[in-house]
């Protein structure tokens, strides 16, 4: 082909477009200095920070919206945030100090006014559905002086620092400005260490530093980016290609690959999740999981570290044999967990009066949790090997919710609950009165109530080592895991970490 | 004409009508909403709160009046998640869905209708087995296993582009472009069998008789009566574009409306499903509109019925 005039200046257009992508492209995608970007899976509905309960939202909004105290998962206390201190005063009155000189960023005070009309707020099921059950405890709160409020509550709440860590102070003069939850929502105001200067819905959420923050705004994070990226291999991706600081909820099968990259670590965290098999003993469903000797046979069934190693690669913790934590107040060590042994099941099963096994229906949802259907599956594998035939029935996420709360998720029902962190809101899913609760058992509902009420510390951990013996040898439900929550992370940003709840702070981070 | 555009005008509203009552019946057989916006701890009376601000206490056929009525004004209620009209919500979407669907449209044209062409006039050379076999295969692979390549490929790979958001021209070329990969095909090869008809024609023969170039008898003459089906293709895939853009806005994080209708649909807020399912099919239904009086513009026959 002969070179003329015009093809060489179309190979030199080639050329030069080619450079400019090249460059443009690396450029425009680096990570900027000074800007924290991440990525999750939702945008918030609202930047209220008690508008739900999804940690999501509650993330976003809380650089902006502070609360009065934080249960911080790099100190394992309740920390003061806007509050100094507080101490019960008698065992139903919790006096609150409050730290002087905190100002909102539109201006207005942050004093005994603004927690007493934030309290209103929280303890109004209309206003604030998602926190009724923290709400319920709390009679009133009352102002005092400018920095001190009196907080009454109904009975005794051991679980104080729940509602404490949990209560984001709004502007009271700019709430009612706003026009209440759904305007503040969308342009909320704080005393926090980031201002909101830009949210393109599903798009971006932009802050800046506060630069009058009361506090120390996180060395070297003078801007926040906040990237709605619902999948989560995109958002795997993103971090891998440079463009988000911190992916959460990272699939355990992309870890390894962010391992391997360098300036990229995984952050992991043990989940507040506990993952259960119901074994409904309830009069309502009548069957062969009434007798404890085939709940036992069932636990015996299942090879759990197997399970943990292959399905989660040994990401997870297994149970104990208990539903609580070992870090929670009511952890017994003593207590060890049903070992796998299938010769034990059958006779179990035999003494049952099922020598040939039996058929039983095996409910458990799809999408919601991590390797959920791969762990039913496995499950009802173990449990042929012992004779039991497990009728498999899948239900799509949305459908899974209304039988577990319509107590439908029976005879047996594999779930993951992760209510906030105490033990009483742990046990109280098993009460049975409770909404979806699919044991039945006096004995534990008094030990439940009891340890409701009681305030040592001491005597609380011993009634609730009490009611984990009894549902260990009662195997009131099959015992499997506890989850854990990955995050991909650069290695610019420092001090990240997340709790169990996946809920985390900006306090005490950094960026270099 | 008149005649014609009223009566394919007068056709979509019984469309409509019957779209209406399917998205609101569908809507009510996925569960209850309260299950997926309140926490599972909420109390029954925190429950019934959200259930009568949100008219999801009354009888079903009572909600389908009210429903209805509202509709008609454009009123499909307020987003049970975020508290404001589902219209509103998906105006705010629309641009970015509007942008992915026109570059999408732009890139499919202006790269399948030459490559059509070309393919069609040098029938059977390497040429032409090269532009069907990339054709076929950009067909057949997923849409969503393009995003995912792509993505691993120029972003995690080359970093060259980005692989979420938007913003920039940037972060439109890997979604667009992964749209394309079907729609390009479609464009490609209905352009090159419509021309391998249109070139075999008396009057093609004709013009090379009257002595014109070969380039002008391809464009003027036969091009030009080829675009005629390429032109009603496109215009039903914008229709497809704008509602199945679902899966791409998910794996790129696009912010427009088909993944805001995921969200809801997830989320059961009925409203926004309902806005957005019903702004799918208006949208459908006048693409098939404007292809058809498209259609008839372009090919005098159709003008005489």
């Amino acid at each position: 082909m002969k070179i003329n005039r015009r093809t060489f200046n179309a190979a030199l257009a080639g050329q030069a477009l080619m450079a400019a992508i090249l460059g443009r492209g690396s450029s425009a995608m680096a990570l900027p200095a000074g800007t924290l970007t991440v990525a999750q899976g939702f945008d918030p509905v609202s930047l209220w920070p008690n508008f739900s309960t999804t940690q999501e939202q509650i993330n976003v909004g809380s650089a902006i919206v502070e609360s009065l105290f934080w249960v911080d998962p790099k100190t394992g206390k309740t920390e003061p945030v806007l509050a100094e201190s507080y101490e019960l005063t008698d065992p139903k009155t919790v006096k609150i100090v409050l730290r002087k000189g905190v100002k909102y960023t539109n201006g207005e005070d942050f004093n005994a006014d603004a927690v007493v009309n934030t309290f209103k707020i929280f303890t109004d099921v209309k206003i604030t559905p998602a926190y009724g059950r923290y709400a319920a405890p709390i009679d009133r709160a009352e102002k005092q002086d400018d920095h001190t409020v009196m907080l009454y509550l109904k009975h005794p709440y051991p679980a104080l620092h729940l509602i404490l860590s949990q209560i984001f102070i709004v502007p009271p003069k700019y709430w009612a400005e706003a026009g209440g939850a759904e305007g503040f929502g969308r342009k909320p105001i704080g005393t926090g260490p980031y201002v909101l200067t830009e949210w393109v819905r599903d798009n971006r959420i932009v802050m800046d530093a506060n630069a009058k923050y009361w506090g120390k705004v996180p060395a070297g994070i003078n801007k926040l980016v906040w990237r709605p990226v619902p999948d989560d291999t995109a958002r795997t991706n993103g971090l891998l290609a440079g463009e988000f600081d911190i992916a959460t909820n990272i699939p355990i099968s992309a870890a390894a690959q962010i391992k391997a990259q360098k300036g990229l670590r995984v952050v992991s965290v043990p989940s507040y999740r506990i993952f259960t098999i119901g074994l409904s003993n309830l009069p309502e469903h009548p069957g062969a999981l009434h007798d404890k000797r085939v709940r036992q046979a069932l636990n015996y069934a299942i090879d759990k570290q197997a399970i943990l190693d292959s399905l989660l690669q040994g990401e997870g913790r297994l149970l104990s044999g208990q539903i609580l934590r070992k870090e929670q107040i009511g952890f017994d060590p003593s207590i060890k967990d049903y070992p796998f042994d299938p010769a034990k099941a059958k006779a179990l099963l035999a003494e049952a009066g099922f020598p040939n096994g039996l058929t039983i229906t095996f409910k458990f949802p799809t999408g919601r949790y991590a390797q959920d259907r791969e762990v039913a599956e496995a499950v009802a594998g173990m449990l042929a090997e012992v004779g039991v035939k497990a009728e498999m029935v899948s239900l799509e996420a949305g459908e899974f919710l209304r039988q577990l709360s319509a107590r439908e998720l029976a005879p047996m029902g594999f779930v993951g609950l992760a209510p906030a962190d105490d033990p009483d809101l742990q046990w109280a899913q098993y009460r049975s009165d409770w909404r979806y609760s699919y044991l039945a058992n006096p004995e534990i509902d008094t030990l439940i109530d009891a340890g409701a009420k009681e305030v040592d510390p001491a005597k609380r951990a011993e009634i609730y080592k009490k009611a984990a013996q009894i549902m260990h040898d009662d195997a009131s439900v099959l015992f499997l895991y506890q989850a854990v929550d990955l995050y991909g992370v650069t290695d610019r940003v420092k001090d990240f970490l997340p709790r169990g709840d996946q809920r985390w702070a900006l306090y005490g981070m950094s960026m270099s | 004409m008149l005649g014609y555009v009223i009566r394919r005008i007068l056709y979509t509203l019984p469309s409509l009508f019957c779209i209406l009552m399917a998205c609101f019946l569908l809507t009510r057989l996925s569960g209850d909403p309260v299950e997926l916006f309140l926490p599972i701890d909420a109390s029954e009376e925190a429950r019934q709160a959200f259930r009568e601000q949100n008219g999801l206490d009354r009888p079903v056929v009572e909600q389908f009046f009210v429903f209805t009525e509202r509709a008609m004004r454009g009123d499909f209620g307020n987003s049970l998640r975020f508290q404001e009209p589902a219209v509103d919500l998906l105006i705010e979407r629309l641009p970015a869905t509007l942008e992915l669907a026109l570059a999408t449209l732009a890139l499919s044209v202006i790269i399948g209708i030459p490559a059509g062409i070309a393919s069609a006039y040098f029938r059977n050379s390497p040429l032409d087995f090269t532009v069907r076999g990339v054709t076929a295969f950009g067909q057949a692979v997923p849409t969503f296993y393009w995003g995912i390549l792509s993505i691993i490929i120029f972003s995690v790979w080359l970093r060259w582009l980005p692989s979420t958001g938007s913003g920039t021209i940037w972060h439109l070329i890997l979604p667009a472009t992964t749209l394309a990969s079907t729609m390009l095909a479609l464009v490609t090869r209905v352009m090159r069998s419509t021309l391998l008809e249109t070139i075999r024609q008396d009057y093609v023969r004709t013009a090379r008789a009257k002595g014109l170039t070969e380039m002008a008898v391809l464009l003027h003459h036969a091009v030009r009566n080829a675009l005629i089906p390429v032109v009603t293709v496109v215009a039903l895939q914008f229709g497809v574009l704008m509602g199945g853009v679902i899966v791409t806005e998910t794996v790129f994080a696009w912010p427009g409306v088909g993944r805001l209708a995921i969200q809801a649909i997830y989320a059961r807020d009925y409203p926004v499903v309902q806005a957005v399912v019903f702004f799918f099919a208006v949208i459908f239904v006048l693409s098939n509109l404007a292809a058809d009086l498209l259609h008839a513009v372009l090919d005098p026959r159709v003008r005489l019925r």
